[in-house]
């Protein structure tokens, strides 16, 4: 019972923290993009556009089978990038798939998708009958979105965010756009740190257990203060800006640097990609 | 007369119009020197070395760098903030604020890419600075996760890669590790060797004999209540008991408590 209570208490704290946790997690565990391997070698101008590519041929193709053969494409990726292939897999394939086959369960059954039956059923005075064609498409669907959901994991786990954000130069986004997001990712990790040490800092004081109208007032409180303390900072980031030379108009270091294995790359995964919609075409 | 960096007279600033920071600040630095402005805080040290970089401007009082007024309008004009900040480097108290690109290696490329220095040199500064203080390990890291005294040698590197002629420093030594603040206060000292002008805000009284020979010293008024060579200053033990920046601290003799204050340059009995 008093368990129970606490842990209702202190519901909106655990919220924040996991929030914060999982922020953190996502945005700036760059564990992997750090390792030595095939991906993390190639110039991440030329490993964006080719995934670019294959996410395209992913979302165009006809065939699950063929979208499978680039899914395997994308697991030898991961492999040759020192990505453990159990992790990758929890990531990309436990819960992906499985929401979008509660998206596509209706569209299995003759209601909505009329054709071959494969298997009838009868379940409390209802008579559902399972057809191929909505099978067929269900299956479709779901290799679509594991493939593409695998290969923007991959791809994010690979190259450091900074990189990333770069990258939207090649697309013509402009310098003071990147420079802002770039500013915002930078940010985030030290206000993350911040309302994390308030938290802590409250707990130091008020011990654990505390009401749960006395936690709404500590949230409140953190938001108005970590408002108050953010928009203090901007002034002064702008001001280390400022004195640093920027005049409105920023220019950013340009370091990538392609080498021939990335061409190489590019050019084979331009092959690929049309070797898959061929044979997607001529199914 | 032409040596003259910075010249203030009866220099005045006030936050929002109603908070003094400065009260009639009276100053003349010449090139080469090595001047320290202490204080306790909340006495206008932090807002002197932003006037002095030419991130605010006074509100009454006269003030030149370089002989000429410095005046807001005059910052307006790219040439001339450009040929300002190439000659006026500030390294900021709190790192985080000074270190606001993704990672390292583009926060030290910054200052000289907004300068209009070509790519190429940019990227030679960037290993050499790097050597210089020892972070070569750090260039692609994100700069969250590097530790306080990281943070601070990075910043120094990020001002240090403009390679201006005044280098300003803001509490350079607060919060570190005593190998850190020795490595900053030998960057300090050879940069003033190569002819570098260097003032450094601090209460921090213990480096004052090494990175600064003259010392102004800022009251409860936000005035300079003194300024002089920093043997003068430091020995002055009324004057330094009166801006609260003589260093008090309780320790055991043969099992006894024992509290009691003493000057930085005073043999410790």
């Amino acid at each position: 019972m008093r368990n129970k209570l606490h842990k209702r208490r202190d519901f909106i704290e655990r919220s924040t923290l996991s929030a914060l946790a999982f922020l953190k997690d996502a945005t700036f565990a760059e564990e992997y993009a750090n390792c030595k391997g095939f991906l993390q070698s190639l110039d991440p101008r030329f490993k964006t556009i080719t995934f670019l590519l294959f996410l395209i041929t992913a979302v165009s193709l006809k065939s699950a089978v063929l979208i499978g053969s680039l899914y395997g494409v994308c697991l030898t990726l991961a492999l040759l990038s020192s990505i453990p292939v159990a992790h990758f897999l929890t990531r990309t394939l436990l819960f992906i798939p499985l929401f979008s086959l509660t998206i596509v369960l209706p569209t299995l059954f003759s209601v909505v998708t009329p054709g071959e039956p494969v298997w009838s059923f009868h379940c409390l005075g209802i008579h559902g009958v399972i057809t191929r064609p909505g099978l067929d498409g269900a299956l479709l669907f779901v290799v679509r979105i594991a493939t593409s959901v695998s290969l923007i994991v991959l791809l994010s786990i690979t190259t450091r965010h900074s990189e990333l954000l770069k990258v939207l130069r090649v697309f013509g986004i402009p310098q003071i756009f990147v420079l802002t997001v770039s500013m915002c990712y930078r940010y985030l990790f030290l206000f993350a740190t911040m309302v994390e040490n308030i938290f802590t800092a409250v707990k130091s004081r008020v011990g654990i257990l505390s009401h749960r109208q006395h936690g709404q007032q500590v949230v409140a409180w953190n938001i108005a203060n970590t408002w108050n303390r953010t928009t203090q900072m901007s002034e002064e980031v702008y001001m280390a800006m400022l004195s640093r030379g920027y005049t409105g108009e920023p220019r950013l270091l340009s370091e990538f640097q392609a080498t021939p294995k990335d061409w190489v790359w590019l050019v084979c995964a331009v092959i690929l990609c049309a070797g898959l919609f061929y044979k997607g075409y001529t199914l | 007369m032409s040596d003259i960096i910075f010249e203030l007279k009866d220099v005045q600033y006030s936050y929002l119009g109603k908070f003094p920071a400065l009260c009639g600040v009276d100053m003349t630095i010449r090139s080469g020197e090595k001047i320290a402005v202490i204080g306790a805080n909340g006495t206008g040290k932090s807002t002197l070395l932003q006037l002095l970089d030419g991130l605010i401007f006074p509100q009454n009082g006269h003030m030149t760098a370089f002989g000429e007024r410095l005046l807001e309008h005059s910052h307006a004009d790219e040439k001339a903030a450009h040929r300002f900040r190439r000659r006026v480097g500030l390294v900021f108290q709190n790192a985080d604020i000074q270190l606001f690109c993704p990672s390292v290696r583009e926060d030290i490329a910054f200052g000289p890419l907004q300068l209009g220095v070509a790519e190429k040199e940019v990227n030679r500064r960037i290993i050499e600075v790097a050597q210089v203080l020892d972070i070569q390990h750090l260039l692609d890291r994100v700069p969250h996760q590097l530790s306080i005294g990281e943070k601070r040698r990075v910043a120094i590197a990020s001002v240090l890669a403009i390679d201006p002629d005044v280098y300003l420093f803001d509490e350079p030594t607060a919060g570190l590790d005593p190998l850190t603040v020795r490595h900053i206060i030998d960057f300090i000292v050879k940069a003033n060797q190569r002819g570098k002008t260097i003032i450094t805000a601090t209460h921090d009284l213990h480096i004052i004999g090494e990175i600064a020979d003259t010392v102004y010293v800022f009251g409860r008024n936000k005035r300079i209540v003194r300024g002089g060579s920093s043997e003068s200053v430091l020995n002055d033990r009324l004057l330094l008991e009166t801006n609260n920046l003589v260093h008090i601290h309780r320790h055991h003799h043969d099992g006894m408590e024992h509290v009691h204050q003493h000057l930085p340059l005073e043999p410790h009995d």
